[in-house]
């Protein structure tokens, strides 16, 4: 195995001078929970690890106006008992407090659980569902914004480039009118990764009673995380009752049919699908601030 | 390359290759061979170790990860030779089996415990839900970490197998399942 450099930038500068020497065998370290088994496998080379682990100026999670901002460091530990986090997107909360075990959530970052790509990535689940947008920064010092659907392209698959990493996440802080949830169903209770992932954001207007701009991520269910606007439209619009609970597992079931035609996991899937949306739905129930009443 | 680790208070100098996991320096470098192996993959809890007072499984980690950070593994609890408290509630309440878990379920207790000293059961098996055991079932190990932290050892809330099999009965759109509990 050919040597591998390790640098441990702790500033922004030192950071973009880091990311200046990025080659397609370079890899960013945060956690390093999906990371350290990935270099070790067999025929993994690496030139340079860089370790995010030593900028603390990248683990945060920030009110700016009507957004909330999330550093890329920060970990599902800090995202789970962020009282910003539990008021303005309670399903990120969710994801994050069900991510693997202490150990994992620990160390383990929402920068990675995105970067990583994986299909049941439940970090990204949520931030999907919240509509995230994400920042980077690359070896010239140069800072991009854009959607994080653009930046999911399928399993293991990211539009980032050598060299550009994630520094932040944002989106629109949920406001008293929304209410946002997660769920997931997995192998066992602790320590799974989702097979099937889904986050809930709406708007329950008091006055009409009737659910608006309705957000559904789905994980586990593609290549990636995504939104699914078939689902989301069977919600518009419609008012927060028993039967929207059942058009949204029925709608989950039919997403999953969608997505993976004659996958052998599709039987399943099908019936955890139900399942997972009702989980959802009810989660619904306990996102705060639980006024006006709910369903 | 050269890495200055601080484990159990103590400064160690090792060699290592940059992509050396932290569970490797501590058993091959330091001979600490108290943090054991399991599953290698972050799944079992075995390797858990303490850095700067979080509960993390060493053997997804790298030792490059622990630079300018507090170590402490199980070597740590009884570095004057007498057992910790946690230690010694593992042995009365039988908690200790073939004892390969042990050393990492001390470690997320002694986390948990150094976080929370008064936690609820659920706390701790919040904390413990990445530790597994094939031995003991568990109860014994719950029981050990209420009685380190100088609670009753008292009757189990809803015992977590019991929250399983309520999960897994399950009916969309029905009420949450209830089991019998024989006129409780
Ligand atoms: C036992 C176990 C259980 C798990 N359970 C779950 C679970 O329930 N749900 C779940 O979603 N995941 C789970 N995971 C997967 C993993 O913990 C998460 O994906 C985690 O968020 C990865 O973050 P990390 O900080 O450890 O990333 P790392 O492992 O350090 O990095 C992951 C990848 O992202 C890249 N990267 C990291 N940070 C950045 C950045 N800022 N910019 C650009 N690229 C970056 C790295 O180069 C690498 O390719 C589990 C893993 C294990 C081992
Ligand atoms: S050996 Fe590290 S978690 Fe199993
Ligand atoms: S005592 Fe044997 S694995 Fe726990």
């Amino acid at each position: 195995m050919s040597t591998t450099d390790v640098v441990a930038p702790a500033t922004t500068d030192e950071l973009v001078a880091a990311l200046a020497r990025a080659t397609p065998m370079t890899r960013l370290l945060a956690g390093g929970t999906d990371l350290v088994n990935d270099i070790r496998r067999p025929g993994r080379q690496t030139d340079l690890l860089i370790d995010l682990s030593h900028m603390p100026a990248l683990s945060y999670v920030r009110h700016d106006g009507d957004m909330l901002r999330v550093g890329a460091m920060t970990t599902f530990t800090e995202l789970q008992a962020d009282p910003l986090v539990h008021e303005h997107a309670f399903c990120l909360e969710r994801a994050a407090s069900q991510v693997g075990s202490a150990q994992i959530r620990n160390v383990a970052t929402i920068g990675g659980n995105v970067a990583n790509a994986s299909p049941c990535a439940d970090g990204a689940t949520a931030l999907v569902a919240l509509s995230a947008e994400v920042t980077t920064l690359d070896g010239s010092g140069h800072r991009a914004t854009r959607p994080l659907r653009d930046v999911l392209l399928g399993s293991g698959r990211t539009a980032l480039t050598d060299g550009e990493a994630i520094v932040e996440f944002a989106f629109a802080a949920l406001g008293n009118e929304h209410r946002s949830a997660f769920a997931k169903i997995g192998w066992r209770t602790a320590v799974s990764v989702a097979r099937l992932s889904m986050a809930l954001v709406v708007r329950f207007d008091p006055v009409a009673e009737v659910l608006s701009e309705v957000r559904v991520g789905l994980g586990a269910v593609g290549e990636t995380a995504f939104r699914d606007a078939v689902l989301e439209g069977l919600l518009e619009g419609r008012p927060a009752d028993e039967e929207s609970a059942r058009i949204l597992a029925e709608g989950c079931a039919d997403a999953v049919r969608r997505s993976i035609p004659g996958r052998y996991s599709l039987p399943y899937k099908e019936r955890a699908a139900v399942g997972l949306a009702y989980d959802a739905w009810n989660a619904l129930r306990i996102c705060p601030p639980c006024e006006p009443a709910w369903g | 390359m050269e890495l200055l680790l601080t484990v159990n208070g103590t400064v160690w100098e090792v060699s290592a290759r940059p992509t050396a996991r932290l569970i490797d320096v501590l058993r091959d470098q330091m001979g600490l061979s108290g943090t054991k192996e399991g599953c290698g993959e972050g799944e079992c809890g075995a390797c858990t170790v303490i850095v700067d007072g979080k509960a993390v499984n060493s053997c997804v980690m790298l030792a490059v990860q622990a630079l300018g950070k507090e170590v402490l593994t199980v070597e740590g609890l009884a570095a004057s030779g007498e057992l910790d408290t946690l230690q010694q509630k593992f042995v009365e309440q039988g908690a200790v089996q073939c004892g390969f878990c042990t050393p990492g379920m001390l470690m997320s207790a002694k986390a948990l415990l150094m976080a929370n000293p008064l936690p609820s059961d659920q706390d701790i098996r919040t904390a413990l839900a990445g530790n597994l055991c094939r031995c003991t079932g568990y109860k014994n190990i719950v029981a050990a970490v209420r009685a380190a932290s100088g609670q009753e050892t008292v009757a189990m809330e809803v015992p977590s197998e019991k929250e399983e099999l309520l999960a897994d009965l399950a009916v969309p759109g029905l009420a949450p399942a209830k089991l019998d509990e024989g006129g409780e």
